[in-house]
């Protein structure tokens, strides 16, 4: 469900709290629902437990997961946080456009279409 | 926890030779429990040489080295809590597996043989075969196997995953993980392979001809480099006005007007420095560990005039 790019840059611990952002924000793990434990994550990746206790620590102090002593780490109630995440990641892509020369209107536009198409994809699935 | 305190290992001259050969120039490090920590190093570093002196292989002579507060040397107490994978594995040609597991069961107190069935069986190993007739990498799984059956605190391995495939890597490192958290080992692991150092390891330290480059935190190693693109309005950026602006700048390449600088810091220091240039452009990115390797080495003439001849 997670995936690491082991050649990437980021560092490991925060592709794993990107990871579980965008299944929190995707709807895949929901408020309340348990993450897998260190242990298992770590094997199943590949990586050392101690990047995935980092990972789980820094989401705990962002806020969007939160931990029950010897039981484990659940989603928490989530206050946008990732929301603002990802906005930062879409203002760093927007910047990048309006450096090339993309035009204020030609950026308002893609995002109205791919509003568009994500509505409709959403009506179609219903 | 591991204490290595201005450890310098020197090698006899053979005849011929003019001096004498500096294994290891003043090393000290010092390894935490529970963490998995990472040997880089050049070729002929002086990484097996350091794994060697931690195993009590070869006696410390200048410096010291101690694994909880014991020297290790002709000491048992301290050696037991210590298992050493060799990268050569013909010692054990003539062996069995059975033999093996009678071999370690009485060096090591805590060898448990209900764990190495276990993991033998795990990995699919024959039991009754010389191992002599192993292939590379079964020799490999059945020493590491035999390792983490001696049920030591620490565990080194040299060339970790040498000879071993994908899937036997992952089953290799998921038996790792098993140990860390059932047993709060340590690990010590070397190996080129620096993407894998990078997975695995949550500190490591280079190695280059005898002395240690740097030894951290990967994440701290990593956030103490970045790439840099930088544009200037009209003129291209030279390594001198960078270093005016007080960064280190270990290499400089253009392509048209951007220039593309390695430096040794903080991505958000090196921004706020370089703004002040009022660049057109400027991005950082973080390095990978295997080019952090790299560049270190090339500042140090390592592979450098190779890589030259080249262009």
């Amino acid at each position: 469900m997670i995936n690491i790019d082991m050649t990437g840059r980021a560092p490991i611990y925060e592709q794993i709290c990107k990871g579980f952002g965008e299944l929190i924000a995707g709807g895949v793990l929901k408020e309340n629902d348990k993450l897998p434990g260190a242990r298992t994550l770590a094997k199943e990746l590949g990586l050392n437990p101690n990047t995935v206790a980092k990972a789980y620590s820094r989401l705990e102090h962002d806020g969007i997961i939160y931990s029950v002593a010897g039981k484990g780490c659940f989603v928490a109630k989530q206050q946008g946080n990732i929301q603002k995440k990802l906005m930062e990641n879409f203002d760093a892509a927007a910047e990048a456009a309006i450096r090339a020369g993309v035009t204020a209107e030609e950026l308002k536009a893609r995002v109205d279409t791919v509003t568009e198409q994500n509505t409709s994809a959403k009506e179609g699935e219903q | 926890m591991i204490e290595i305190k201005d450890v310098t290992m020197t090698f006899e001259k053979n005849k011929g030779e003019k001096e004498n050969f500096i294994a290891l120039d003043h090393v000290s490090l010092s390894i935490p429990d529970g963490c998995i920590y990472g040997f880089l190093g050049s070729n002929g570093a002086g990484k097996s040489t350091l794994m060697r002196l931690l195993s009590g292989v070869y006696p410390v002579k200048s410096g010291s080295i101690t694994i909880d507060g014991e020297s290790v040397f002709d000491n048992a107490h301290a050696k037991g809590n210590m298992f050493f994978v060799n990268d050569e594995t013909v010692q054990y040609s003539s062996f069995t597996l059975e033999d093996l597991k009678k071999y370690y069961s009485g060096y090591y107190p805590e060898f448990s043989a209900e764990v190495f069935d276990k993991l033998i069986g795990k990995l699919g190993l024959p039991p009754k075969k010389r191992m002599s007739q192993f292939s590379k990498g079964m020799k490999r799984q059945a020493v590491v196997a035999a390792a983490l059956s001696c049920r030591t605190k620490y565990i080194m391995l040299d060339e970790a995953f040498d000879g071993l495939d994908p899937a036997m890597r992952k089953i290799i490192k998921t038996m790792i993980v098993d140990e860390m958290m059932d047993r709060n080992a340590t690990l010590i692991v070397s190996s080129h392979n620096v993407a894998e150092i990078n997975e695995l390891c949550d500190r490591a330290m280079l190695l280059h001809e005898g002395h240690l480059l740097f030894a951290d935190e990967i994440d701290e190693i990593k956030s103490g480099f970045c790439k840099i693109q930088i544009a200037l309005k009209d003129s291209v950026i030279t390594k001198e006005q960078a270093a005016a602006q007080g960064i280190e700048v270990m290499q400089c390449s253009t392509l048209g007007s951007v220039a593309q600088l390695i430096v040794k810091g903080n991505s958000q220091d090196v921004i706020e420095k370089l703004s002040k240039l009022q660049p057109v452009l400027l991005e950082a990115v973080p390095l990978t560990l295997e080019e952090i390797f790299i560049y270190e080495l090339e500042a140090r003439g390592y592979g450098a005039d190779i890589l030259k001849e080249d262009k």
